[in-house]
């Protein structure tokens, strides 16, 4: 079974964001959102986590998906310490010893194990946003939203995070829904690209890449060609 | 002298005792060109008084019990204004219901509330419900600001992680709150004193700051009714001072989740 989106509408007031978006994704993949800054994809984010409701048009998912989302920004509690703020989101779980484990590991994953008692405002822009994200990836859910998440973190540590998600992915298998504007980040981690275009969105394209994560080499010749491909459907030259 | 973490701190300390010393300055000079304790005693004088006052049982009564009202209105305007108020932040609804009350309480002026509960009321209750009348629509206003005050995307975060809503309330509305919160309640406990000893000097209750107060205007003693006066100033500062240390431990209680293993 997949899931599918069909004829999703939006608009705020008169400005029309998403103009009938219609594709489908498969359960326990990573779907990709690509498009330019402003286009509608947070937006299409939020409709989908039902933060926000449709104009028109449909999400069609298995039942009520439990979910979690690493928002563009922090979204951080100023008064809790890094681990209580992990601890705050996963505080509704029952089982107490899973929690307090899984706090650990992703803190860890995202390198802020010695961080866990400072401040969010002690922590620099990089590591507020890495433990946001260690807060999605703790929170056990079945979709796992994820809006410009390996942004605003220097390389090495987009690598980690990247190795830190996939094995997350690899053991969990949630179904990934991301949104970025960085095309390596969808080469390196998405099984399906949906590439919109500037507002009011619409579908440019649909692109599925058919090789495991763990063996892609973005120098090989498949991955230039869905590279090349990706970089026409959002009207740039490939560097 | 006490101790300060930093210059500014020292600095702070002594332009508060310049501010301080030139009141005092300014006070002695005027008591001079009256030149009548009737009319303005001396601080000098006022300070003997206090000193010989402050030894008699009927003084330590008095404060105990105006001190008790005060605590009464204090926690019941609290408990009422906390209440309604958060009610007010999360529903419109309510906040329009209660809120002509809430404006014609703030309008009302605070003597024609005491003469008219002296109607209702004994003597002892008059200066607690006046008190309550007067500090329920601050701490109303501070509560239902505090609520809205939570921000809107921690608000969503916390949704979308289904976190319970008796931690949400805990972790985030309350601390959210907490600044207007805080502000309210000092000015609440401010009010409270100054509400209950205007109440007991027209309710006249037994034991009370202001009965005693009364009774040393009508027999004239002038220097009585400062020294009792300077008693409430003292109290209702050694009472916000209090306050304020109890406001720093709520740090420790709201600024951690609980379950944390222990370090």
């Amino acid at each position: 079974m997949s899931f599918s989106i069909r004829s999703l509408t939006k608009r705020f007031d008169s400005l029309l964001v998403l103009d009938q978006l219609s594709f489908s994704f498969e359960p326990s993949s990573i779907t990709a959102i690509l498009g330019p800054s402003g286009c509608g994809k947070t937006t299409l984010l939020n409709i989908v986590a039902g933060m926000i409701p449709t104009d028109s048009g449909d999400i069609e998912l298995s039942g009520q998906l439990s979910c979690s989302y690493c928002f563009q920004e922090p979204r951080l509690l100023d008064w809790l310490t890094a681990e209580d703020n992990v601890r705050y989101a996963l505080s509704g779980l029952a089982d107490r010893g899973r929690m307090e484990k899984r706090i650990e590991r992703f803190l860890r994953e995202a390198g802020l194990e010695s961080f866990r008692a400072y401040y969010p405002s002690q922590l620099s822009g990089g590591m507020q946003k890495r433990l946001a994200l260690a807060r999605a990836f703790a929170y056990p859910a079945e979709l796992l939203l994820l809006d410009e998440a390996f942004s605003a973190v220097d390389l090495r540590q987009k690598r980690e995070l990247m190795n830190a998600f996939l094995n997350l992915w690899k053991e969990e298998k949630p179904t990934v829904f991301m949104v970025t504007h960085d095309i390596h980040d969808v080469l390196l981690l998405a099984d399906k690209v949906v590439v919109l275009g500037p507002r009011p969105a619409k579908v440019r394209g649909i692109i599925d890449i058919p090789i495991l994560q763990s063996q892609r080499r973005l120098a090989d010749e498949q991955m230039s060609h869905i590279e090349q491909k990706l970089y026409e459907l959002i009207d740039m030259p490939a560097s | 002298m006490p101790e300060f973490p930093d210059s500014r701190g020292r600095s702070l300390f002594w332009w508060r005792f310049g501010g301080t010393a030139l009141f005092l300055l300014a006070w002695e000079v005027s008591a001079f060109l009256a030149g009548s304790r009737l009319v303005l005693p001396s601080p000098l004088d006022v300070l003997q008084v206090f000193a010989r006052v402050s030894q008699t049982a009927k003084f330590w009564q008095a404060v105990a019990g105006s001190f008790l009202r005060v605590i009464e209105a204090f926690a019941l305007s609290i408990v009422l204004g906390i209440a309604a108020g958060t009610a007010g932040g999360l529903k419109p609804h309510v906040d329009a219901f209660l809120s002509p009350l809430v404006t014609g309480m703030r309008a009302t002026p605070v003597l024609a509330l005491i003469l008219l509960a002296m109607f209702w009321f004994p003597s002892s209750q008059v200066p607690v419900f006046s008190a309550i009348l007067m500090a329920f629509p601050v701490m109303y206003t501070s509560a239902e600001s505090g609520v809205r005050a939570a921000d809107r995307k921690l608000v969503e975060m916390s949704r979308l992680f289904r976190v319970p809503r008796h931690i949400q309330l805990l972790r985030l509305h309350i601390p959210s709150a907490m600044p207007h919160l805080l502000s309210g309640a000092k000015n609440a406990l401010g009010l409270c004193w100054k509400v209950v000893v205007a109440g007991e000097v027209l309710s006249q209750p037994a034991k009370a700051l202001g009965t005693a107060m009364q009774e040393s205007r009508l027999m004239l003693e002038t220097t009585e009714v400062f020294a009792w006066a300077i008693t409430t100033v003292l109290l209702c500062g050694l009472s916000e001072y209090a306050f304020g240390l109890l406001a720093n431990a709520r740090k420790r209680f709201f600024h951690a989740m609980p379950g944390a293993p222990a370090k």
